[in-house]
């Protein structure tokens, strides 16, 4: 392509130079002028610019593609960065501090201390807006609990009382007009008016954020003589009428359950509490007590001692509950540090002051020897700095948690992906910290401590909860009884986990690209067999078009024809169908074989079109009979019901395995009878012995099927009596929306592009290669097989490549026929969920740049990533077949 | 088939003096007539060839000797629109009768191909290919027919240390020599040669004449060439056609030397052709 502005084109003359003027002497022979003219020059040198522009542009349209979609999946991987640190101390020291929180935005904190001070500051600047003083009352506050967002406490004082208070942020968006004047700034594009925050937004909006805590009357729960030594609360339902539980445990270790139900009357505002007070079955020992912890729906409460022991009780039941369980947490000696639940109140994280810090999940197995099967597990552990963990904030939105160590160090952690978030030296000693808040958004840290210093840190991590470990590995999500590979990014909770492992797409791309290609490849080679080497070349020039044709039929198409008239279809018929898959191969032989008997005159007058109606009319005439024989031979292999059959209700192993094993014991029989028995075919030599031979053939191929038939049902009882079974592995339970319905569709869409690949390469054998093997003596099937398709080998191989590539990037047949169930099961019966099934449907839902969005676009990568491989390893063999094929 | 067409009344105005074998003719050609379409190939082409002995097919180009060739082994018969007349018969059975085997008379008559075609497989494959699709999987023999095969197309020397290399491996010359051995491996009573030594050049040329000659006599062969000192040289009987006529059928020694046909004459002596 470079080289086209040939050297003649640089050499050129000026158009106006005289000609002779280059020729020198005036004695020298005119040479002569032969050029090429200026306009085909300027078209050659256009055109040669025009493609190598074009050329580049798809390569570089290409390569843009793969960056963009590189740069859309690398965020995945990165972890965090640290936006702004910011240090202060509040005007009043926190002493013994109650509690700490901060606003979804980072704008407002307060701080509560044991004696009801209670300060709220702008969390950015950490100017006091606000200074007051709850009225706690006279008894000291001996224990605090509150829900995980921090708007619901609960105070426990020592005269066995509680003190349930609200806490509240409250933001309005305000348009400026009703902005009100006077406001005070506060740095960062915040302003105050001495009690509320204003800030600006995108859209000339304000955001006013107002911060309100409401402490209630006391309500006694317990002896008035005992102290509340440690409480855990959850709350439910709305305002007007909440259930709150609590638990508490008391100086001598009696553990109670009270349930308080507040009823407000819409009427007259009156406001009704019913104290519910349940005294659980006692502790086995006498405990120091580090912590009380009741899951969100107050099914479970786990009390823990200093030492590590925790104490489950299980409350499904209120009327009898139950101690169930007595674990260790904490090898001995080491004694518990931090003890909280994650979000969802299913991970428990415990920390301890050997340096560990773990994630246990209250699993229910049937193997668990505990009152009521369940237990909790260690589920997995994160590398501590050495030193203990003490404090531990878990987040509102997902599964990350801050801490703060020994050495003062503070991290945020995703429990699931274990990736570090954050990483903070703060510099300041364990002991002064009393508070560690983590924001609503896991974008920020804030840390109290005792004199009132506090420490803010905003940081950055756009995906916690992904690293290469959950995309490709296996995860203990919580839950689930083992680590597994599970892909489900939404659910019906807040307080879901997104489980976003790509290997059940990976692997269900490739489930339906095998099962389709286990479909397609023999009928689309053996059509392009019959085609290039078997049809008359008029019937060709009609077969081969109408085949490209089907490659048109748009594939949304064949899925929802598969989706809702097929899959019914296989489901009503399924055991036809299977028997079909022996039936049909079985029907063309003996045709074939009958076929043979004719008369040689006869054959050779209905070669053409009646011998193709022939072999449609046995098609037809086979596929009838399956159908006529479906229920008998349901009945006969799956007694009456296959699906009662694959779910293992009912029936052998063996029926099943004969079906499996017929093909290959078809093979080994013709692979020993071509060994051992080649004597027992005749030479065939001559006409008249045509019959004799074809009937002796006949008779020989009847004797292999018998044999084939006999040793597949041996070898069936053998497997089935040594415990094989396909059950459970290869087939299974059935669902409508199945691999073998994918199967079909998809084979269907493979079909026309395989046969016209391996037709052209199959064509391409040199003719002069088959006259070879016809001049001697072969058969059109012998030279097809033995000359045309080993010489087609690499062609045919790539169209199969090429095919799959096809395959396992078809997206809509898949979407409609698949089912889109995300599980590694090589069962056919079952569904299954492609990588390109996944993104058609689940892009319209992702939010833009979020976790969900760019995990989908690493999906494409890895699609891309396949199909490039596929068609890459195609593309070389036949190019290794093209500089074979011109030494041919 | 189509049905057998009207002969043209005109007897052949061929001129015959052809060699007798001494086991007397193995195929008789009668009033052979062959049409591409409505194009007709071969008029009346009536012929005994002789067992055992080398004919030579000679005449200038599109005269139709590789049709009539090719008519022997029937490998015309994918040819759309093709349509015959008269009779070809191998000892005494018609090859065109509705109930031979066509697969059977190929297999009776070895075919050697203008250009080289050994198939893309070992040099041993190669020469077993026609009786392995006979269905013998015998080893001994198989190994057996390699060897005679090899050594009667006089290649055995030079391949017997490579015979699990690929036949694509040998020179233009060599290949040849190799269908020659396939050809023979299946032990045929008739081998066809179209052209054999068109796409080699002398020195190999020589060796397959060399071939030929030594074959004389264990098998039937029928050679098309055009070229003539290859025909002398070689043959015993030479028919020469023109224009899908065969002109005269006889010794070649007296076809060369004392043609009886004037067109004949013009051609072996170069005035056209």
């Amino acid at each position: 392509m470079k080289d086209t502005p040939s050297p003649a084109t640089s050499q050129l003359p000026p158009a106006d130079a005289p000609p002779a003027a280059a020729a020198g002497g005036p004695a020298a022979r005119r040479p002569r002028e032969k050029r090429a003219r200026r306009t085909v020059l300027l078209a050659d040198r256009i055109a040669d610019r025009v493609i190598t522009v074009g050329g580049i542009l798809v390569i570089v349209a290409v390569l843009g593609i793969l960056v963009f979609l590189v740069t859309e999946t690398l965020p995945l991987f990165r972890s965090g960065q640290m936006t702004g640190e910011r240090r202060y101390t509040l005007p009043e020291p926190a002493g013994q501090t109650l509690g700490l929180g901060l606003d979804e935005y980072k704008t407002l904190a307060y701080a509560l201390s044991a004696d009801g001070r209670l300060q709220v500051f702008h969390a950015r600047s950490g100017r006091l807006l606000t200074s007051g003083r709850l009225d706690l009352g006279s008894a000291p506050v001996t224990a605090q609990a509150h829900t995980i967002d921090r708007t619901q406490w609960a105070f426990g004082f020592a005269d066995g009382t509680v003190r349930f208070a609200d806490a509240r942020f409250e933001t309005t968006i305000l348009s400026p007009q009703d902005l009100p004047t006077g406001l005070t700034p506060l740095g960062d594009g915040d302003a105050t008016d001495g009690h509320a925050v204003f800030s600006a937004i995108p859209g000339d909006q304000y955001r006013q954020v107002t911060f309100r805590m409401e402490l209630e009357a006391p309500v006694a729960v317990g002896d008035a003589q005992r102290a509340i030594a440690a409480m855990a609360y959850t709350a439910s339902g709305q305002a007007e009428r909440s259930v709150r539980t609590l638990a508490t445990v008391d100086g001598d270790d009696r553990v109670a359950l009270i349930q308080t139900a507040s009823r407000t009357n819409l009427m007259t505002g009156e406001r009704r509490t019913t104290v519910n007070r349940i005294q659980l079955p006692p502790l086995p020992a006498p405990i120091e007590v580090f912590g009380v912890r009741l899951t969100a729906k107050a099914d479970t409460l786990l009390v823990a001692d200093r030492s590590g022991a925790v104490f489950r009780y299980n409350l499904t039941d209120l009327q009898h509950p139950v101690l169930a369980e007595s674990a260790r947490v904490m090898p001995p000696r080491a004694r518990l540090t931090a003890f909280d639940f994650l979000l969802g109140s299913r991970s428990l994280l415990v920390a301890g002051s050997n340096g560990a810090l773990a994630l246990y999940f209250l699993l229910e197995r049937n193997d668990f020897r505990t009152v009521d099967g369940q237990s909790l597990v260690q589920a997995r552990t994160f590398t501590a700095g050495g030193t203990a963990v003490h404090f531990f904030a878990p987040s509102l939105r997902d599964k990350s948690f801050a801490t703060i160590d020994g050495t003062g160090r503070l991290e945020v952690r995703h429990g699931t992906s274990r990736k570090q978030l954050a990483d903070f030296p703060t510099g300041l000693p364990l002991e002064g910290f009393r508070e560690l808040v983590l924001a609503p958004r896991v974008d920020g840290v804030m840390a109290l401590q005792a004199d009132g210093r506090v420490v803010f840190y905003e940081f950055d991590v756009p995906h916690p909860e992904t690293t290469f470990a959950t995309l490709f590995q296996k995860v203990w999500y919580e839950g689930y009884a083992e680590p597994g590979y599970t892909w489900q990014s939404s659910a019906a909770t807040d307080d879901y986990e997104a489980k976003l492992s790509l290997v059940p797409l990976i692997f269900g791309s490739f489930k339906a690209a095998f099962y389709s290609m286990l479909f397609a490849v023999p009928i689309a080679i053996l059509g392009a067999v019959y085609t290039s080497e078997f049809v008359h070349r008029r019937l060709r020039g009609v077969i081969k078009p109408t085949m490209e044709m089907m490659a048109s039929l748009p594939s949304v198409v064949l899925g929802f024809v598969a989706a809702l008239v097929l899959a019914p279809v296989v489901e009503t018929w399924i055991a036809a169908v299977l028997l079909a898959f022996v039936g049909l191969p079985l029907a063309l032989m003996l045709g074939a074989y009958l076929w043979q008997l004719l008369p040689l005159h006869l054959a050779n007058r209905l070669k053409g079109i009646p011998k193709f109606a022939l072999m449609l009319l046995s098609v037809l005439l086979a596929a009838w009979a399956t159908r006529a024989l479906g229920p008998f031979f349901e009945e006969l292999f799956f007694h009456g019901d296959f699906r009662a059959w694959l779910n293992g209700d009912v029936g052998g192993a063996a029926p099943f395995l004969f079906l499996l094993l017929l093909p290959l014991c078809a093979l080994a029989v013709s692979i020993l009878q071509q060994r051992f028995l080649a004597g027992l075919r005749q030479r065939p030599a001559g006409g008249l012995e045509a019959l004799p031979r074809a009937l002796g053939e006949l008779g020989l191929w009847l004797l292999r099927a018998a044999l084939t038939f006999l040793l597949a049902a041996g070898l069936a009882h053998l497997l089935a009596a040594l415990g094989a079974d396909a059950r459970g592995g290869l087939v299974g339970t059935y669902v409508q929306r199945n691999t073998l319905v994918v199967g079909f569709a998809m084979g269907f869409a493979v079909i026309p592009i395989i046969y016209t690949i391996a037709e052209d390469a199959l064509n391409a054998v040199p003719e002069h290669l088959r006259a070879a093997s016809l001049g001697c003596g072969a058969t059109l099937w012998q030279t097809a097989l033995y000359v045309v398709l080993p010489t087609a080998a690499s062609g045919v191989f790539s169209a199969v490549m090429i095919g799959m590539g096809r395959a396992v990037g078809e997206t809509m047949i898949v979407v409609m026929a698949a089912g889109n169930t995300p599980i590694l099961d090589w069962n056919i019966f079952n569904g299954l969920r492609a990588l390109s099934a996944t993104i058609a449907v689940e892009l319209p839902e992702a939010v833009k740049d979020g976790t969900l969005y760019r995990v989908l676009f690493l999906a494409g990568l890895v699609l891309f990533a396949m199909t490039f491989v596929i068609n890459t390893v195609a593309e070389i063999v036949r190019q290794r077949f093209r500089r074979r094929a011109t030494q041919l | 088939m189509p049905d057998t067409p009207q002969v043209s009344p005109d007897p052949p105005d061929t001129v015959y003096h052809p060699m007798t074998g001494a086991e007397g003719s193995i195929i008789e050609i009668e009033r052979f007539n062959l049409w591409y379409g409505d194009k007709q190939a071969l008029f009346d082409n009536s012929i005994d060839i002789q067992m055992g002995l080398v004919t030579a097919l000679i005449g200038p180009s599109g005269c139709g000797k590789s049709t009539l060739l090719r008519s022997l082994n029937r490998m015309n018969d994918l040819i759309d629109g093709l349509r015959l007349g008269g009779a070809i018969r191998l000892d005494g059975a018609d090859i065109y009768h509705r109930d031979i085997d066509v697969i059977g008379l190929r297999k009776r008559m070895g075919m050697v191909f203008q250009k080289p075609n050994p198939f893309p497989m070992s040099i041993a494959d190669n020469v077993t290919y026609p009786i392995k699709v006979d269905g013998v999987r015998d080893r001994r023999v198989l190994q057996e027919t390699v060897e005679r095969a090899l050594k009667a197309a006089a290649l055995w020397e030079e391949v017997k240390d490579r015979l699990r290399d690929s036949a694509l491996g040998l020179s233009g010359g060599q290949q040849q020599r190799l269908c020659i051995a396939r050809a023979i491996a299946a032990d045929p009573d008739v081998l066809l040669m179209d052209e054999p030594c068109s796409a080699l050049d002398p020195l190999a040329t020589a060796k397959i004449e060399d071939l030929i000659d030594e074959l004389r006599g264990r098998y039937t062969i029928v050679i098309v060439t055009h070229n003539m000192q290859q025909a002398a040289r070689v043959s015993d009987n030479t028919a020469f056609m023109y224009l899908g006529r065969i002109v005269e059928y006889g010794k070649t020694k007296t076809v060369f030397t004392t043609p009886r046909s004037r067109r004949t004459e013009d051609y072996v002596t170069g005035r056209f052709g």
